[in-house]
């Protein structure tokens, strides 16, 4: 696989349910072998972002690229590079676990059933018991495992970690990381919780009522943002050249979460490094119209972006 | 996929199994006690006309019929609920449970899927049907007595009931796969698969195969096992009704002629003359026991086409689903 070849790629892509925008003009170019963090609260978009992008759901707008084919094709070779993760874990309850694997295996060439039937020895999943008995928590794995035995190029996962206690998060982390290094698969992650994935992510999406508000190296966007505070009695104008994502007032402080273009020198300003948790936090604090008017970022802008 | 197919759907076909296993023994026992009793009937030649004539013919005849309206109802509407009931959850049931976001993450193409899934199904729906059409044959002559082209018999005899059955089938799936709600799709297939058999029945079936036109001479013997379509006077020269007309004239000397003591037979010499003063001739339209085979081809073929096109309609509906 091409090093230029994006793994995953939206071009103004859109889905309108109704009257209401669920996605709205949608771009960005994740390259192979990264693990993205897609995050946004509730109802951001980012299942139909996902399911635009495993081809289940067809954009009203704009286009989706799956190593640069149109996953809407719903031909064996984009379907055979996709692993997709639905939010519900869809999982056929009658069949027994062992069932479940022999449908994934019947159904996928690249099938590794020994790495299917590994995961659910090391998670204590009994693969003579139906899928309906097992507990929640269970059957995610299990939905989990047949999206990695099927060994694709393209991971996507809408919220994987949701049903998983604290220990499984961690395997599952365990598992991606290893998997990313040793097929260099490309992993997409949603969550509305941005601790659940700062561990392992290197890319990240922000997405915030419908509409995407940063899609980029996780070093560039820590870069590029910056958080600057004063006393609120002597808040001083702004620093040319930023652009404000969120300000908060107090009585005693005031502080802004810029975007930057170069380093803010004004004194006048205490500058701090944000965390990614405080930059997300800011976009989807401040979802208002008035935010959405702000510069995308330019072609350019990621490392990545040689065409 | 086959064998998938076969595991999603199990508990489905087993029932159906199941519930056409059920049918068939009910079948064999009543059909039996008809045939008890029609043997009775025949072998103390009693009359269907004078029935009271003795207490073994009153006797058989309360044995026969009871169920036979019932059971004629059922053998019809067996083969298309079979279908109904194996076809509509193919979709809807995944769609509903959300697993086709499963199956279509596969690497196996949404056609394919759905035709391996269509596949086995109508084979299955229609394997189980035909297994039923010897049994539902030997019903029909056991208690009903009268000719297999005859309208309630020819529904239920033959190999019709498979097309219908693939036919409820594949509406069950396309509707399924359009509503995307098992239960309201099974609600609304059950009347539309009903009006459109009852249409083709009614408005289509007697005029599938031409029908043998005759005119009948006042001595000529008239047969019962043909399935009449139309009877009654026409002008000498024609053999169906002049543009505008209706077998049931409104000429006032044909009126005359028919109120002669013509119903589909005809005996009465008064008859011969009023034809000869009036320029008439009476005339039978109807399909006789030799079209039987066609017609069975023919209808068939009315609802394999409407299958095909129910088809055609959802794998377009599923290529091109909108969530």
């Amino acid at each position: 696989m091409s090093e230029s070849m994006a793994a995953l790629e939206a071009m103004g892509l859109g889905k309108r349910y109704g009257r209401k925008w669920g996605l709205e003009d949608c771009s960005f170019r994740l390259p192979a072998g990264r693990i993205a963090a897609l995050v946004g609260p509730n109802g951001a978009g980012k299942s139909t972002l996902l399911r635009m992008a495993a081809g289940i759901t067809r954009p009203t707008a704009g286009d989706v690229r799956v190593f640069g084919r149109s996953p809407q094709d719903q031909a064996v070779e984009v379907l055979r590079q996709i692993g997709y993760l639905d939010q519900e874990r869809p999982l056929y309850r009658s069949f027994r676990v062992d069932e479940m694997l022999r449908f994934g295996e019947r159904l996928n060439p690249n099938w590794n059933d020994a790495v299917a039937r590994g995961y659910l020895a090391a998670l204590d999943i009994p693969t003579d018991s139906k899928v309906g008995r097992l507990s929640v928590g269970q059957q995610a794995q299990v939905a989990l495992t047949m999206c990695l035995a099927k060994r694709p190029a393209l991971l996507l996962l809408d919220e994987p970690v949701a049903a998983l206690d604290p220990v499984a998060r961690e395997g599952l982390m365990h598992i991606l990381l290893r998997s990313v290094v040793d097929d260099n698969t490309t992993v997409v992650l949603s969550s509305h919780a941005v601790s659940d994935l700062v561990t392992i992510c290197d890319y990240v999406i922000i997405l915030s009522a419908s509409r995407v508000h940063v899609a980029d190296d996780l070093d560039y966007v820590l870069a590029s943002h910056r958080l600057l505070m004063a006393s609120s009695e002597q808040a001083p104008a702004l620093p040319p050249g930023v652009l404000v994502i969120s300000t908060r007032h107090s009585e005693r402080q005031t502080n802004a979460l810029v975007r930057v273009e170069q380093p803010v020198t004004d004194p006048s300003w205490r500058v701090v490094e944000p965390t990614l948790e405080e930059i997300v936090i800011a976009y989807l604090r401040e979802k208002g119209p008035r935010n959405l008017a702000f510069d995308k970022p330019r072609d350019g802008d990621s490392s990545e972006d040689a065409r | 996929m086959i064998w998938a197919t076969w595991r999603m759907h199990r508990s489905i076909f087993l029932a159906s199994i199941a519930i056409a296993m059920a049918f068939a023994v009910w079948l064999a026992i009543t059909g039996g006690m008809e045939e008890h009793s029609w043997t009775i009937f025949t072998s103390h030649h009693c009359s269907l006309n004078y029935p009271g004539s003795s207490a073994v013919c009153m006797s058989s005849l309360s044995g026969t019929g009871n169920f036979s309206s019932v059971n004629a109802a059922l053998c019809g509407a067996l083969p298309a609920l079979l279908g109904l009931v194996l076809g509509v959850p193919l979709v809807a049931g995944e769609i509903q449970q959300r697993t086709n976001r499963l199956a279509w993450t596969q690497s196996i193409t949404r056609t394919r899927w759905l035709l391996t899934k269509i596949g086995v199904g109508a084979l299955f729906t229609a394997a189980i049907v035909g297994a039923l059409a010897p049994l539902f044959w030997w019903w029909t002559d056991a208690a009903q007595r009268n000719s297999h082209i005859q309208p309630p018999n020819f529904d239920i005899s033959g190999f019709v009931g498979v097309a219908y059955a693939l036919s409820a089938f594949m509406l069950g799936v396309a509707l399924g796969a359009l509503i995307r709600r098992a239960g309201w799709a099974f609600a609304a297939c059950v009347p539309i698969f009903a009006l459109v058999r009852i249409g083709i029945r009614l408005y289509v079936r007697p005029g599938l195969i031409s029908p043998t036109t005759v005119t009948v001479g006042a001595d000529a013997p008239v047969g019962n096992t043909d399935w009449y379509l139309n009877a009654g006077f026409v002008p000498i020269g024609r053999s169906t009704p002049a543009p505008g007309q209706t077998w049931a004239n409104s000429n006032l000397v044909i009126e005359k002629c028919q109120g002669l003591g013509y119903g589909t037979q005809k005996a009465a010499h008064s008859a011969t003359y009023c034809e000869r003063a009036n320029h008439l001739h009476y005339v039978m339209q109807f399909q006789p026991p030799g079209h039987f085979w066609p017609l069975q081809g023919a209808e068939s073929a009315i609802f394999l086409v409407l299958a095909g096109a129910l088809l055609a309609l959802t794998v377009l509906a599923v290529r091109r689903w909108r969530t």
